[in-house]
């Protein structure tokens, strides 16, 4: 490699490709060595089915004192007095921190990641539910618990406004009126495509139609909450926080920051991490009130949320209200789409996403369509609720953007009497049209729309259940059919460094891989697994590109001290990303093997070629003058060529060219019951494209988890709220997640278009599902009731939101009997 | 949140009804739940308090100790009232206040507010013992409109009103059997407590 920092990103592009066709999953499966295409166990899950992660809880350190948070009961209010003392009298409570205490050590304040500025523990004024006024550090949890209650505070309620359309009433309450130029609830506008272009279509146009939807505000709640041990070691000056981090070293930048403490004193370490959907991508108050204790007590300390606290305070994501517009000829060949969207981002503008995207990656709402013009705008407002706008598994705001596109094609395909399959058809960007450039000005690399599309058609027996829907509707039948397609397109794996920053960092992402004398690897990269399989994905890489066996490459990841510098997973950029860094990394070392085979074949070195099948270097045509990578390591080591460094080992930090695109067709077969307005799956299809595929079992996995989630998007999720700022779905009594009983049998499939930029050709799968089926469920529910007029359903589509919509189009059908209840009878009466 | 009823009591004429809901520990014996009503000053602390246990009410009572005990308008009593709502059994350090007491229309008003693991309201609550007009007896009329923060408000009323509900049934229930105690045991007390006043 040149020492010349110049040339040096110019010398690693030549990796991107390989020197051969590249990784070939679908017709050389791995080679036998668990390389690309092959289904290997997944090497985490051992320690995981038997008991042996290691989550965040599981750390316990000596004298590791525990912190519990007191939260505000109220959504929107002055702090008067904070009285710690009756919790400071108790035995075994250490300390009670108000922001008095973080004041002095200026913390009292922290950034989001959308340069906001963050209580730690509220100053002067409460501004959601569940927001942190105080801290209780205590020799054990439950003391901490106990000690919290005890912790008077002294309010005065103010009216909350939950609402973002009354937010901006010119009446409503000023949230933040800390802010010396904020007037209102006003955050920010924003706006995409030619809006001139985009009216003239819709004026010209033989055909429009307009739909109001909501995407309703969840919450990612993985299964373990968010917490930190933070461990102050005032002898080395250095701060180790282990932390719930889907992005460790951007969190171990900005911890620094906000703190003070040099970088390199900062270490943090994301273990095992219980599943983070976009949830652990922020900073949150508890890690840094933690890391404040540990430095002020000289203590390690623990913090640990309950559920509630998690659904209540971290980031939620969506909360989008959205008007969409389409115009189409008569024959429904789509010409414009208009979008106009009032976001909700709660209380702070904490959204997560890169810098210059303040709506994220929304205005990919073309979606697979070649639309001529289109244009959006969208206005953000603060209210009295949690702070978010987390990427929930998704690209940034990819999923709302997919559920207005595929909804709207649908109430075009209903307004024109046109088979929804076949206006997809009409309307798609043609497989020869790639490179494509949307109205909006994304690049997609690839795509087979129609091939993914016919195979999901084929795998439902769409015409089937075609007729038989007919035939139930002239049964006046008491279950509805209802079919349901969704045919998406993601854009994943931020991202290009000149477009994509995360608080100004780039979003490249890294790979180091290190050989062993004895022919084993260690690869360690910047991005880091919260259960989505790295430690075997990305060794199949390496597998894959250096001709060694899977099980004799171990993935590191999550630790700052010993990791290469990446900005984390989420955004389905693992692959995409720090993938490809893998990939060129991989290749780097390849590249070195070749010296190091010439010098112990003794043959030249621009003779040696690498065979991918067998994973052996040898002479050009001589195949039997061949040498193995644990030959050539055991030569790097023992017998290293006169000239070049000893040793074998490669980074790369890849700037990835471009997003990748991956994309699917889901076809959702709904029945509908007019009684009840139960709604049951009949048939799950799942067609995805995602390139080539490292580990196939993994992705059906991935498509698996990401599809109940989908489905309890569109059927069970909401986090509510009453008039009072009082959050009526902040646990799991209320936040219904699915469990086996609501999820059935899916049926997956897969199309293979590589991306042509990607050194190994993928694209990034794990969030396709969650993306992509929501509205292929809504569309189903709604195509069972559209022969009487409805048009929208919004989700979640609980039974008593579906019956509603039968109720009003005429379709419910009545119990037989009436069926009377009676509650125990209590005197009084009540009322809300 | 608004809540308001009626109770009736058999035979127990309003005044007795009234010296009873007007005696502390006669309601805190009633309330389940509650450990304690007392007269709250400056220096009263929550964490040291240790109520009486076994204090007697009427009739075994004296009428005088009753009496004296009585709320008084314009008084802050300290009331620890556990409340289980759902999975949630928050122990609530409420400050009550007796705004009005009319001894004549028996009528009394009270304002409150208190707060528990993450949870926190404020209340006005009145009660007024009408003579009931179809038997002997009276007829209790309440009202309550209560502002609630915080976890069990984040219940939903389909969780709180069958609770509220259920403490109020209860507690009428209660005052109910103390009254009936009262009368079958000694009918001089009526006598004494109207002289009482």
């Amino acid at each position: 490699m040149s020492s010349d920092h110049e040339n040096a990103p110019e010398a690693d592009t030549e990796y991107q490709h390989a020197e051969d066709d590249g990784p070939q999953p679908e017709k050389h499966c791995g080679h036998g060595r668990g390389g690309m295409g092959e289904e290997v166990s997944r090497k985490e899950d051992k320690r995981f089915i038997t008991g042996r992660g290691n989550y965040v809880d599981d750390i316990k350190k000596p004298d590791m004192l525990h912190c519990e948070i007191v939260r505000s009961p109220h959504a929107h209010a002055r702090v008067k007095d904070i009285d710690g003392s009756r919790a400071e009298a108790m035995d075994d409570v250490v300390a009670v921190l108000t922001a008095e205490d973080l004041l002095e050590h200026d913390l009292a304040t922290m950034p989001t990641l959308m340069d906001d500025t963050q209580d730690v523990l509220v100053n002067e004024k409460v501004k959601f539910q569940s927001q942190e006024v105080a801290a209780v550090i205590a020799t054990d949890r439950y003391t901490a618990k106990d000690g919290a209650e005890k912790v008077e505070v002294d309010y005065e309620v103010l009216d909350p406004v939950v609402d973002a359309q009354d937010a901006l009433d010119a009446e409503a309450p000023l949230i933040r009126d800390e802010l010396d130029d904020q007037e209102d609830n006003h955050i920010f506008d924003w706006e995409t495509g030619d809006k001139d272009a985009t009216e003239a279509v819709f004026d010209a146009a033989d055909v429009t139609i307009e739909e109001d939807m909501n995407y309703q505000r969840l919450h990612p709640a993985p299964i373990e909450t968010c917490g930190a041990v933070a461990d102050w070691d005032p002898g080395m000056d250095k701060m180790t926080v282990h932390m719930t981090s889907q992005a460790p070293h951007a969190h171990r930048t900005l911890f620094s920051q906000v703190s003070g403490i040099p970088e390199h004193k900062v270490r943090i370490v994301s273990p095992d991490v219980g599943g983070g959907f976009g949830n652990k991508v922020p900073i949150y108050p508890g890690y840094v009130v933690a890391a404040a204790a540990s430095f002020v007590l000289e203590q390690p300390v623990k913090w640990v949320e309950e559920r509630s606290e998690n659904i209540q305070s971290t980031g939620f994501a969506r909360d989008y209200d959205m008007t969409g517009e389409l115009a189409a000829t008569e024959d429904g060949v789509i010409e414009g789409v208009k979008v106009d969207v009032l976001a909700n981002h709660g209380a702070y503008n904490a959204a997560a996403q890169p810098t210059k995207f303040p709506a994220g990656f929304f205005n990919i709402f073309t979606g697979s369509y070649d639309i001529e013009a289109a244009y959006g705008s969208l206005t953000a407002a603060f209210t009295n609720t949690a702070p978010g706008g987390v990427a929930y598994r998704c690209s940034f705001r990819v999923t709302e953007a997919v559920y207005l596109i595929e909804r709207l094609v649908n109430v075009l395909a209903d307004e024109l009497d046109v088979d929804p399959a076949e206006i997809r058809r009409r309307n798609f960007i043609p497989s020869d049209a790639f490179p494509y450039e949307s109205a909006t000005g994304w690049n997609y690399d690839s795509g087979d729309y129609e091939k993914a599309l016919d195979k999901a058609l084929e795998m439902a027996d769409y015409e089937h259940y075609r007729e038989e829907q007919q035939r139930r509707i002239e049964n006046d039948a008491d279950k509805l059919l209802g079919i349901g397609i969704s045919s998406f397109t993601e854009i994943v794996g931020a991202g290009p460094g000149e477009q994509c920053d995360i608080a100004g960092i780039e979003m490249f992402d890294s790979a180091d891989i290190r050989v062993n004398p004895t022919g084993n690897a260690v690869l360690r990269i910047g991005v880091q697994t919260q259960g989505q399989g790295h430690e075997t994905t990305f060794a199949q890489i390496v597998a894959e590109e250096l001709g060694m066996d899977v099980d004799n490459i171990s993935v590191e990841h999550g630790d700052t001290d010993t990791e290469p510098y990446g900005l984390g997973t989420y955004g389905s950029r693992s692959t995409p990303v720090a993938g490809a860094a893998t990939a060129v990394a991989a290749r780097k070392v390849r590249d070195k093997a070749k010296s190091i085979a010439a010098n112990e074949l003794e043959a030249a070195e621009e003779d040696i070629e690498w065979d991918r099948e067998s994973g052996e270097f040898h002479v050009a045509g001589a195949p039997d003058r061949s040498i193995t990578i644990t030959e050539i390591a055991a030569g790097a080591y023992m017998n290293h060529p006169g000239g070049e460094e000893p040793g074998l080992e490669a980074t790369n930090y890849y700037d990835p060219p471009e997003m990748t695109y991956p994309f699917g067709s889901y076809i959702v077969v709904v029945e509908v019951d007019r009684e009840t307005g139960e709604v049951d799956f009949e048939k799950f299809v799942a067609v995805d494209d995602c390139g080539n595929r490292i580990n196939p079992m993994i992705i059906e996995g991935q498509i698996h988890g990401g599809l109940a989630q989908g489905i309890a998007t569109a059927m069970l999720e909401e986090v509510t709220y009453d008039d009072n700022g009082n959050v009526t779905g902040g646990d799991f009594m209320n936040y219904l997640l699915p469990t086996a009983n609501e999820i059935p049998n899916f049926d997956t499939g897969h199309t293979v278009t590589p991306s042509p930029h990607h050194p190994i050709g993928a694209k990034g799968v794990g969030e396709s599902p969650t993306v992509g089926s929501p509205p292929a469920i809504v569309n189903a529910v709604v195509d069972a009731m559209n022969h009487a007029g409805v048009s929208h359903v919004e989700m979640p589509m609980t039974p008593d939101v579906v019956w509603a919509a039968l109720d009003d189009a005429g379709l419910a059908h009545k119990p037989a009997q009436n069926v009377e209840f009676e509650f125990d009878g209590a005197s009084g009466s009540a009322d809300d | 949140m608004k809540f308001d009823g009626e109770f009736e009591l058999d035979d127990v004429p309003p005044e007795q009804a009234w010296v009873v809901l007007s005696d502390p520990i006669a309601v805190r014996d009633a309330l389940k739940g509650c450990q304690f009503i007392t007269p709250m000053d400056d220096d009263f602390e929550w964490d040291s308090y240790e109520p009486d246990e076994d204090v007697e009410t009427l009739p075994e009572a004296d009428a005088d100790v009753v009496a004296d005990r009585a709320f008084v308008a314009g008084q802050e009593y300290a009331a620890l009232m556990q409340i289980g709502v759902g999975s949630v059994k928050p122990k609530f350090e409420t400050t009550v206040t007796i705004e009005e007491r009319d001894d004549e229309n028996f009528e009394m008003t009270a304002t409150g507010s208190g707060s528990a693991s993450g949870s926190s309201f404020s209340m006005e609550s009145g009660m007024r013992i009408h003579e009931r007009e179809d038997a002997d007896g009276s007829r209790i009329e309440w009202w309550t409109e209560a502002d609630i923060s915080g976890r069990i408000a984040q219940l939903g009323g389909r969780v709180i009103n069958p609770v509220a509900n259920k403490i109020v049934n209860n507690f009428f229930t209660a005052i109910e059997s103390e009254m009936s105690d009262v009368e079958e045991t000694d009918s001089g007390v009526t006598d004494r407590i109207r002289g009482m006043f």
